[in-house]
C-alpha cells in the first residue's frame, strides 16, 4: 500500500527527513512515533502529496506522491489532529458538503453519524459540538467516501478517556473492515494498543521499525517484584527469566509468607528512551 | 469540474450566511447607481449654480474605469475572506487533501469568482456607463478588471494571515486601483513609474481611446499573477 525508499526532505539547507525506508501492507495500523518536530507530520504531509520537493521515492497506492492525479484523494482519507470542518454549519451540511467532492460512491451521512452516536446532533451546528463530539465527527469525515488508506493525526489528542476509548474501537473497527491505516502520535500506550507496527522518529530518521510486542521483548524480560514480612516489609526483584534461581522467592512461596507480587514489562515509551535517547513529549 | 464547481456554489452559501460578505457583493449594484445617476447630476448642479465649465465630464472615462474595478474587487475580496476563513478553521488544507485537491481548491475560490466577476462586469458596464463604449472596450475593462481582482485576492491571501489582517490588506491592495488616475494627471514619461499597475493602462486606454493597451494590461497583470502565484500555493500547503 505504502513503499518509502531512500526518502529525504528539506524546508532549509540542513535535510529535515534523511534516507527514510519502510514499507506498510495493506490492512495494517502503522504507527510514527515520536516527539514533537520529530518530522511525523512532514512525512504525512508527504506522503499525501501535499510536499513534492522530497528525493527518494515515496509511493501510496502504486503512484509516486509528488506525481498524483487528481483522483489520488479517492482512495485516501485523512482525519488531522486539528478540526477541519465549518464551525457555521451543522454536522450533516459539512458532511453533505464533503461527501460531494468525491467521485465514487459515498457512505450513508445518517449511518456514520449513527456510528459516532452523533445521530441526534446531526442539525446542531458544530460550534455547539464539545471537543470529543467534534474529534469524532472530523474522524468520520474521513470515513466518507470509504477510503482504502486512512492518514490518522493524533487522532485520541486531548480527549476525555471515554471518548479516546471510543476512538479507538472505531479505528479498530476500520482495520477489520480491511482499512489500511497510517496513525501518527506520540502516545505510547494508544501506539502499543492499535499498532501492528511502529517505528521510531527522532529528527527526521527512523530509529527502530517492528511490532510493538517485538520491540518491548528484544529489550530484555520483565521484572516480578515481590515484598514479604521479616521484621517490616522486605522487597526483592527478579528477571521474569530467572525466577527458577531465585531461590527466596521459592522459600517464600513454600511457605506463604508472599504478601504481594507482579510483574513489571517495559513500556514502549520505555523502549523508545533507550533507543533514541528522547522522551515520547 | 464537478467537485470545483460545489465548491464554489458551497462558498456562496457560505457569503449567504454572513451579512458583511453578502452587502459587499451588492455594492457594485450601488456603487453603479451612484456613479451613473450622482456623478452626472451632481455635475449639473455645481454648473447651475457656479456657471462654471463642467470640470467631472472630462473624467467619465475614468469612472468606468473605476467601476469596471469595484465589481471584480468585490467578489475577489469575499472570496478572499471565505479562504482566510477557511484558512482559520484549516478547512484548507484539508480540502486539498480531498477530491477538489489543491488546485481545485485555488480555481473555485480564485478562479470561479473572477469569471463570475467578469460576467458581472460585462453585463453591468452598459447599464451604469457614463462614456459611450463598445463592445470591444466593455470586454477589455471586464476582462482587465477582474485579473486585476484576482490580483487583489492573492495579495489578501498571501500576505494576510487571518480575516483581520484581510481587511487592513484589502485597503492598501485596493490603492492599486488608483493607477488608473496617473494618465489623467501625470505627464508622460513620468506617469510610466505606475506602468507596473494594471489600472495604469485600463486609465491610459480608456483617456486615449484605445484597446492596444489590453496587451501591456495582460502582461503586468500576468507579471502580477506570476510573482504571487507560489506564495499562494505555499499559503494553501
Amino acid at each position: 500500500m505504502i513503499q518509502v525508499n531512500h526518502l529525504s526532505f528539506r524546508y532549509t539547507k540542513k535535510p529535515f527527513i534523511q534516507d527514510m525506508n519502510f514499507s506498510v501492507a495493506e490492512g495494517e495500523i502503522f504507527g510514527f512515533l515520536g516527539p514533537s518536530g520529530a518530522g511525523k507530520s512532514t512525512l504525512q504531509k508527504i506522503l499525501l502529496g501535499m510536499l513534492p520537493n522530497y528525493q527518494g521515492s515515496a509511493m501510496v497506492n502504486g503512484r509516486e506522491c509528488k506525481n498524483h492525479g487528481s483522483d489520488f484523494y479517492e482512495s485516501i482519507g485523512v482525519d488531522f489532529e486539528y478540526s477541519t470542518l465549518y464551525e457555521k454549519l451543522t454536522a450533516k451540511e459539512n458532511l453533505q458538503f464533503f461527501s460531494s467532492l468525491y467521485k465514487r460512491q459515498t457512505r450513508a451521512i445518517l449511518e456514520l453519524l449513527a456510528s459516532v452516536g452523533l445521530e441526534n446532533d446531526a442539525d446542531k451546528r458544530v460550534s455547539d459540538y464539545s471537543k470529543g463530539m467534534k474529534s469524532r465527527l472530523n474522524f468520520v469525515k474521513a470515513l466518507l467516501h470509504d477510503p482504502e488508506l486512512l492518514f490518522l493525526d493524533e487522532p485520541t489528542s486531548g480527549l476525555d478517556p471515554t471518548n479516546s476509548r471510543l476512538m479507538k474501537d472505531l479505528i479498530l473497527a476500520e482495520k477489520r473492515r480491511g482499512k489500511t491505516i497510517l496513525l501518527t502520535t506520540h502516545n505510547m500506550q494508544d501506539a502499543a494498543e492499535l499498532c501492528d507496527r511502529v517505528a521510531f522518529i527522532v529528527g527526521g530518521t527512523i530509529f527502530a521499525l517492528d511490532s510493538p510486542h517485538n520491540l518491548i521483548m528484544s529489550k530484555g524480560a520483565a521484572q516480578v517484584t515481590y515484598t514479604w514480612l521479616d521484621h517490616g516489609e522486605q522487597t526483592a526483584s527478579c528477571p521474569m527469566d530467572k525466577l527458577s534461581e531465585d531461590t527466596r522467592l521459592h522459600m517464600l512461596i513454600a511457605e506463604n509468607r508472599l504478601q504481594s507480587i507482579h510483574s513489571s514489562e517495559p513500556t514502549l515509551n520505555d523502549i523508545f528512551m533507550e533507543i533514541t535517547g528522547r522522551t515520547l513529549v | 469540474m464537478k467537485a470545483i464547481r460545489l465548491s464554489f456554489f458551497h462558498m456562496l452559501k457560505l457569503v449567504r450566511q454572513d451579512r458583511m460578505l453578502l452587502a459587499a457583493g451588492l455594492a457594485p449594484l450601488l456603487a453603479g447607481t451612484a456613479i451613473h445617476f450622482g456623478v452626472p447630476f451632481a455635475e449639473k448642479i455645481r454648473i447651475r449654480f457656479t456657471g462654471l465649465p463642467a470640470i467631472l465630464s472630462p473624467y467619465y472615462g475614468l469612472f468606468d474605469v473605476f467601476f469596471s474595478s469595484i465589481t471584480p474587487a468585490m467578489f475577489c475580496f469575499i472570496a478572499a475572506m471565505v479562504m482566510l476563513e477557511e484558512r482559520d478553521d484549516h478547512i484548507d488544507r484539508y480540502l486539498s487533501v480531498t477530491g477538489l485537491g489543491r488546485n481545485g481548491y485555488i480555481v473555485s475560490r480564485i478562479g470561479f469568482p473572477a469569471l463570475a466577476a467578469f460576467g458581472v462586469t460585462a453585463m453591468l458596464l452598459p447599464v451604469f456607463h457614463l462614456t459611450p463604449l463598445s463592445v470591444g472596450a466593455i470586454l477589455f475593462l471586464s476582462l482587465t478588471g477582474s485579473l486585476q481582482g484576482v490580483i487583489l485576492s492573492l495579495l489578501i491571501v498571501t500576505i494576510s494571515s487571518n480575516k483581520l489582517e484581510g481587511m487592513a490588506v484589502t485597503k492598501l491592495a485596493s490603492l492599486m486601483m488608483l493607477g488608473a488616475v496617473i494618465p489623467y494627471f501625470v505627464p508622460a514619461p513620468f506617469s510610466f513609474v505606475c506602468s507596473f499597475l494594471p489600472s495604469f493602462w485600463m486609465g491610459k486606454a480608456m483617456m486615449e481611446g484605445t484597446l492596444l493597451y489590453l496587451l501591456p494590461s495582460l502582461a503586468a497583470e500576468g507579471g502580477w499573477i506570476a510573482v504571487l502565484w507560489n506564495p499562494l500555493c505555499k499559503a494553501c500547503r
